[in-house]
């Protein structure tokens, strides 16, 4: 699109690092100096970790995601995940429920446990609830449970990620005041740092989403005299389910 | 933000005399100084990762011109807009501007400090735009009319009475509401703000230089309801808020957010690589980032300044700070309080009017050991000590009596002759006045020392006559 004011404002920049005017001394910068190859052999390695420690991963994620305040169920099957996530709609007494349009409801039947309880499930595209993106909007902040699965999970800190993209609206994890994630197995990270080497690689392929997020547990606040509460702006109560 | 650093001393006197406020500052220490304290003992490789943390800024403010332009190049291919903005005032301009161009009738805000540099907020309600602030802390001082107390706990002088008071006037609710309570009645207003939002302006924790995104930590969610929900965003970024690549998000994260509330992370850690992709079901179509200057180009270009542009705003040093924990955030006078406030408000606001921040410190280097990239605040405090003192007469902040005091002491001190006599001279006058070997009272202006604590008389027989004595044989 458009940049303004650039060149003056470098110049100046110059000018208080005592450089002469003109280009910056790239042989300097050579923070950025890891070959793309190196960061796709890592990505590699990373993934390898990911399915070779995946029990002792997943057994950290359900430790961490506690900690960070998720209330963490594991189940054994597809089917029992699903019946969870219908449990836990029912006993929130949700009438109106969300979910994104994941792969992973393909094979977790959400969608009929929901039904059998006779809850109302929507899903949260445009086009899914509505054919436009006010009406998107309004379907999130309206809704009493969103359902996402999740693309990782760090065990260090019981984080789950997601890249908002077709199928995935920024808003169904975030609007709603309980959020489910369903977490399959393999697909937990050990640290931050293994995410962005990931994240990196995808940079890297040209393959990045135009957002992501790292969801830690409920909204929260500690604003009004420094006392912890959750569900600020977002969800007050939020859930992972784990297969495997 | 009108910088009033010359009320300093002011300042401090009326909020030490404040007991809400002293009750209210007690949270910073026991709350995020402790909580930082267990989480950085708890973090395998923690003082090698503020190492790397420095060293990564360091590198990225040396080559702050190639990072710019790198940072600006990969926003512009990614889709977004960027404006570099000298001042505040071309800052807000391009902003309204923009407000108007779209037809914005409702801006909802994210913290940042930068926006207060700008009274970003302010400005907007003067040209008829709405503008609301969506951190609570921030909601809680737009409501009061004031500014924020502390880099990440804008609002932590409130008591919760004064909130709940404050909400009560304004909606109706119980005077008498919880926390709890309070903060579902904020919940409630601010959603139906959400809903209406045109445009967002937020702030960067972190730019990412090699792929043009920005990166928002927040716990509450503002930051991910601001880059959701409206149509156009806005982010505004001081020109060193950048790390050169993705792979060191996860160490600058890590240090980032344990040495500001202790957690292991915040709730919520948004990455944002420009507006949103077509085929995406919601965000904004737009995306500009503001990178503003405002000052900071004095702190670059002065090589004992300049590392004063690696803090991450974590307020860690705010915490450890027995001055700034009983003096409070206002008396500082602009939008950075504590220790890097009294480095970064006078020379980014006017050394001549702030001139007493870089004395408002005991030097006792708290600040130093807890800072994340360890920024030697306690040093460049004394190089803008020194600044003010050697400036032209009329901008120093001591007066014509401290300087002659100054200059008996050092001409008393220069040799040693001079300084025993001066000992015994101090004695004989002294000892009518003393109590017991100590002054209680003394006139002006060594009355600013009596008046809180007990000064000793200078010995009458110094010790070092009594070693001398004792090393001959006849000692005592």
């Amino acid at each position: 699109m458009a940049i303004t004011g650039r060149d003056t404002f470098l110049e100046r920049v110059r000018g208080a690092l005592g450089r002469t005017p003109g280009a910056p001394e790239l042989d300097d910068a050579t923070h950025i100096g890891l070959a793309v190859e190196d960061v796709r052999r890592s990505a590699d390695d990373v993934r390898r970790e990911m399915s070779e420690s995946g029990d002792a991963l997943l057994d950290a994620m359900t430790e961490s995601a506690g900690m960070a305040g998720w209330k963490v169920r594991r189940v054994a099957s597809p089917e029992d995940a699903a019946d969870v996530v219908a449990e836990i709609c029912s006993e929130a007494g949700a009438t109106n429920v969300l979910r994104s349009d994941q792969d992973v409801f393909a094979s977790i039947p959400v969608d009929v446990a929901l039904s059998l309880k006779g809850i109302t499930l929507g899903v949260a595209t445009v086009g899914g609830v509505g054919d436009d993106i006010p009406a998107l909007k309004k379907a999130a902040f309206d809704a009493d449970v969103g359902i996402t699965g999740v693309d990782y999970a760090i065990a260090e800190t019981g984080t789950v990620v997601l890249h908002p993209r077709k199928g995935l609206s920024r808003l169904v994890s975030l609007a709603p005041g309980r959020h489910i994630a369903i977490l399959n197995w393999g697909d937990v990270l050990p640290s931050l740092d293994e995410l962005f080497t990931l994240e990196r690689a995808d940079f890297n392929n040209g393959a990045i989403e135009g957002s992501m997020n790292l969801i830690s547990g409920p909204s929260r606040t500690g604003d009004i005299a420094a006392t912890i509460v959750d569900g600020m702006h977002g969800p007050f109560e939020v859930h992972l389910v784990i297969v495997g | 933000m009108l910088p009033t650093t010359d009320r300093f001393k002011k300042g401090a006197k009326e909020t030490l005399a404040d007991p809400v406020i002293q009750m209210s500052m007690e949270a910073v220490y026991t709350g995020f100084h402790t909580n930082r304290q267990s989480a950085g003992a708890a973090t395998e490789g923690w003082d090698g990762q503020r190492d790397r943390g420095r060293a990564i800024k360091e590198h990225t403010i040396a080559n702050l011109d190639y990072y710019l332009e790198m940072l600006t190049d990969k926003i512009d291919a990614n889709g977004g807009n960027v404006f570099f903005a000298d001042d505040s005032a071309a800052a807000t301009e391009y902003i309204l501007n923009l407000a108007r161009a779209r037809d914005v009738k409702t801006v909802i805000k994210s913290k940042s400090m930068v926006s207060e540099e700008m009274s970003l907020a302010h400005e907007m309600e003067a040209v008829g735009i709405e503008a609301v602030e969506t951190d609570l802390g921030e909601y809680i001082i737009q409501l009061a009319g004031e500014a924020p107390y502390h880099i990440i706990a804008p609002a932590i002088h409130k008591s919760q009475d004064q909130v709940a008071e404050m909400f009560s006037e304004m909606t109706g609710t119980d005077p008498g509401q919880t926390p709890e309570g309070l903060t579902t009645t904020a919940r409630g207003m601010l959603r139906e703000t959400f809903l209406r939002a045109d445009m967002s302006v937020t702030g960067v924790n972190f730019a990412v230089a090699e792929s043009g995104s920005i990166v928002l930590v927040t716990n509450e969610g503002n930051g991910r309801m601001c880059t959701s929900m409206p149509r156009v965003h806005v982010a505004v970024m001081g020109m060193e808020k950048i790390v050169p690549s993705i792979q060191d998000l996860g160490m600058m994260l890590r240090i980032l957010i344990r040495s500001a509330t202790g957690q292991r992370i915040s709730s919520y850690v948004t990455m944002i690589n420009g507006p949103r992709r077509d085929e995406e079901e919601d965000g904004p179509e737009e995306f500009h980032l503001v990178i503003v200057d405002n000052g900071r180009m004095k702190l670059l270009a002065d090589p004992k300044l300049r590392e004063a542009l690696y803090c991450l705003r974590c307020g860690a040093c705010l915490n450890a700070c027995p001055v700034y924990r009983k003096v409070g955030g206002h008396s500082y006078g602009w939008v950075y309080p504590g220790p890097i406030g009294a480095v970064v408000s006078p020379v980014m606001s006017g050394l001549k009017q702030g001139k007493d921040l870089p004395f408002a410190s005991s030097l006792c280097g708290a600040c130093r050991e807890v800072c994340p990239v360890r920024i030697d605040i306690p040093n460049m405090l004394l190089h803008l000590r020194q600044q003010v003192v050697e400036g032209p007469p009329e901008d120093r902040n001591i007066g014509r009596i401290e300087r002659l005091g100054w200059k008996a002491w050092r001409f008393g001190n220069m040799k040693s002759s001079r300084f025993r006599a001066g000992g015994k001279i101090a004695n004989l006058l002294g000892r009518p006045f003393a109590r017991k070997g100590m002054f209680r009272r003394l006139p002006p202006p060594l009355s600013g020392w009596t008046r809180s604590r007990d000064l000793p008389i200078p010995a009458s027989s110094p010790f070092r006559d009594r070693f001398k004595k004792r090393q001959s044989g006849d000692g005592e």
